[in-house]
């Protein structure tokens, strides 16, 4: 029996074979530098590595340091750890699907049936873990009308064609010769892309365009307006349960459940506005206001707490201890082991 | 010679578990030994009288000694724990206290496989514990405790 420590990159693996196959699996890039790992390690064998340095410098090194030498495979770091940086995997299965081990309780969904593809989720999604796709049906879908060109009237002056906002009309342009003396021999209007704007026939300085758009004579119900399809999707290993995309929703089809509650208070006197803090929270918690009108003052750091997890990664990184990240609970399942239980619960504060 | 200490090891093995009932192919598969070669030890013939002195101090010594050279000679956790248990007459009682987290070292340190985790806690076997404590010193949280019951 023997504990041996692999790296590979940045990530880690710690292993021991004896009676089962004990592998703690780090992954550096889903790593926020939170510290819960080196708190919650009963045998003292992870050090999270400076995290300013780490986080404001590319490093060569892993953003945390496991002892092979002192750690004992418990898995402890791998439940507690809110950003599935850590996984002990026991005879190749991951404690985080085991029932005898405490799980953190935490979940972000989005309901299909609820979504309208808006986006916005990903686009504030601070991890980019959020996918949207969508599918919006065809412009001309959504526009009735009628659009003739009088090829014999046109002068293929090109006035229609360079001002279409959609590119639906083509000339077929050419230098006139002796054997076809005209500078254009065709010209065509893709009714597909046409949006019955009116404006190649307000243009048009021999009146050879004839177009007209159904959708105002007749009003707003001549068309059934398609639906716009997709599908949404979260990364679960990316995932922070953040909360931004139910805080962003606009018709509450985002739910999360964060893993921890707590309070985060901001030393605004102490604060240097170095913003380490800012770079380090994986929730975009934290941000410089930007200064209203000149001569005033906005605060130094500003805090949203309906995004925090309170996982306590800012204040670690603080150098002048300017944040406080109060745990008061921790969401978790229940389980038989009293050490587990303790060690959970010593992380409220 | 190691081999020798072995046998007398064997020996001793073999007279305790036929005196338990077993037979003659039973004490073979449990040693590894052929039929046989049981059936001569049991009659006092092919094993000297210095192996089998030799294997009674091996199993007079303290109990992580004991196992520990016993394991050594034989580099076998089954063969080992059976010898170790037939031969040692010692009986422990413990208790796991609740600091365990269930890290599983004992388990895979326990050389008569008498450690298993239930629900994240060890819960030993004392059945074939043979009170060699390595567990206890293993033990990243001091949980174990393990005592020789004395009649």
């Amino acid at each position: 029996m023997e504990t041996t420590e692999i790296k590979e990159g940045k990530d880690i693996t710690v292993e021991r074979t004896g009676e089962e196959e004990r592998k703690l699996l780090f992954k550096d890039p889903l790593c926020a530098v939170c510290g819960l790992c080196e708190t919650i390690c009963p045998v003292s064998a992870i050090e999270v590595c400076p995290t300013g340095a780490m986080i404001r410098t590319e490093q060569d090194t892993s953003k945390i340091e496991i002892d092979e030498n002192k750690c004992v495979l418990c898995g402890m770091c791998s439940g507690i750890c809110p950003f599935q940086a850590l996984d002990l995997q026991i005879d190749g299965e991951s404690i985080k699907t085991m029932v005898e081990y405490p799980q953190i309780i935490k979940s972000a969904d989005i309901d299909e049936l609820e979504c309208i593809q808006c986006k916005a989720c990903e686009t504030a999604c601070p991890q980019d873990a959020i996918t949207i796709t969508r599918e919006l049906p065809k412009r001309a879908d959504l526009i009735t009308g009628e659009i003739e060109i009088d090829k014999d009237t046109c002068i293929y002056c090109g006035m229609c064609e360079e001002m279409c906002p959609v590119d639906a009309i083509d000339i077929a342009h050419q230098i006139p010769s002796s054997d076809s003396p005209v500078v254009a021999t065709d010209i065509e209007v893709n009714e597909d892309t046409c949006v019955h704007c009116g404006i190649c026939k307000r243009i048009c300085p021999v009146d050879a365009i004839r177009q007209v758009c159904r959708i105002c004579p007749y009003g707003e119900y001549e068309i059934e307006v398609p639906e716009v399809t997709g599908t949404s999707y979260i990364d679960p290993e990316l995932c922070v349960n953040c909360t931004w995309c139910q805080e962003i929703c606009p018709v509450d089809a985002a739910h999360v459940t964060k893993p921890f509650e707590g309070e985060l208070t901001i030393d605004q006197d102490t604060c240097q506005a170095c913003e380490t803090c800012v770079m380090v929270c994986p929730c975009n918690v934290l941000s410089f206001p930007k200064s209203e009108k000149a001569g005033s003052k906005p605060e130094k750091l500003h805090k949203d707490e309906r995004f925090c997890i309170y996982c306590g990664a800012c204040e670690k990184s603080c150098p002048v201890d300017a944040i406080d990240v109060k745990r008061t609970k921790i969401n978790y399942s229940p389980t038989k082991s009293k050490a587990w239980v303790k060690a959970f619960e010593s992380l409220k504060n | 010679m190691p081999k020798h200490i072995v046998s007398g090891l064997k020996y001793l093995a073999a007279v305790n578990l036929r005196k338990k009932g077993q037979t003659q192919k039973e004490i073979a598969n449990a040693l590894g030994m052929d039929r046989s070669t049981v059936s001569h030890y049991l009659n006092g013939r092919n094993i000297s009288r210095d192996s089998i002195e030799v294997a009674e101090v091996v199993i007079e010594m303290c109990p992580k000694d004991s196992l520990l050279l016993t394991y050594t000679l034989l580099k076998n956790k089954e063969r080992t724990r059976t010898i170790i248990r037939t031969c040692q007459n010692k009986r422990y009682d413990g208790v796991i206290k609740n600091s365990c987290i269930g890290c599983g070292l004992c388990v895979d340190t326990c050389l008569v496989k008498a450690i298993v985790l239930n629900d994240l806690k060890a819960q030993i076997d004392f059945k074939w514990c043979c009170g060699c404590l390595i567990c206890v010193e293993m033990c990243p949280t001091n949980s174990i405790e393990i005592k020789e019951v004395v009649d």
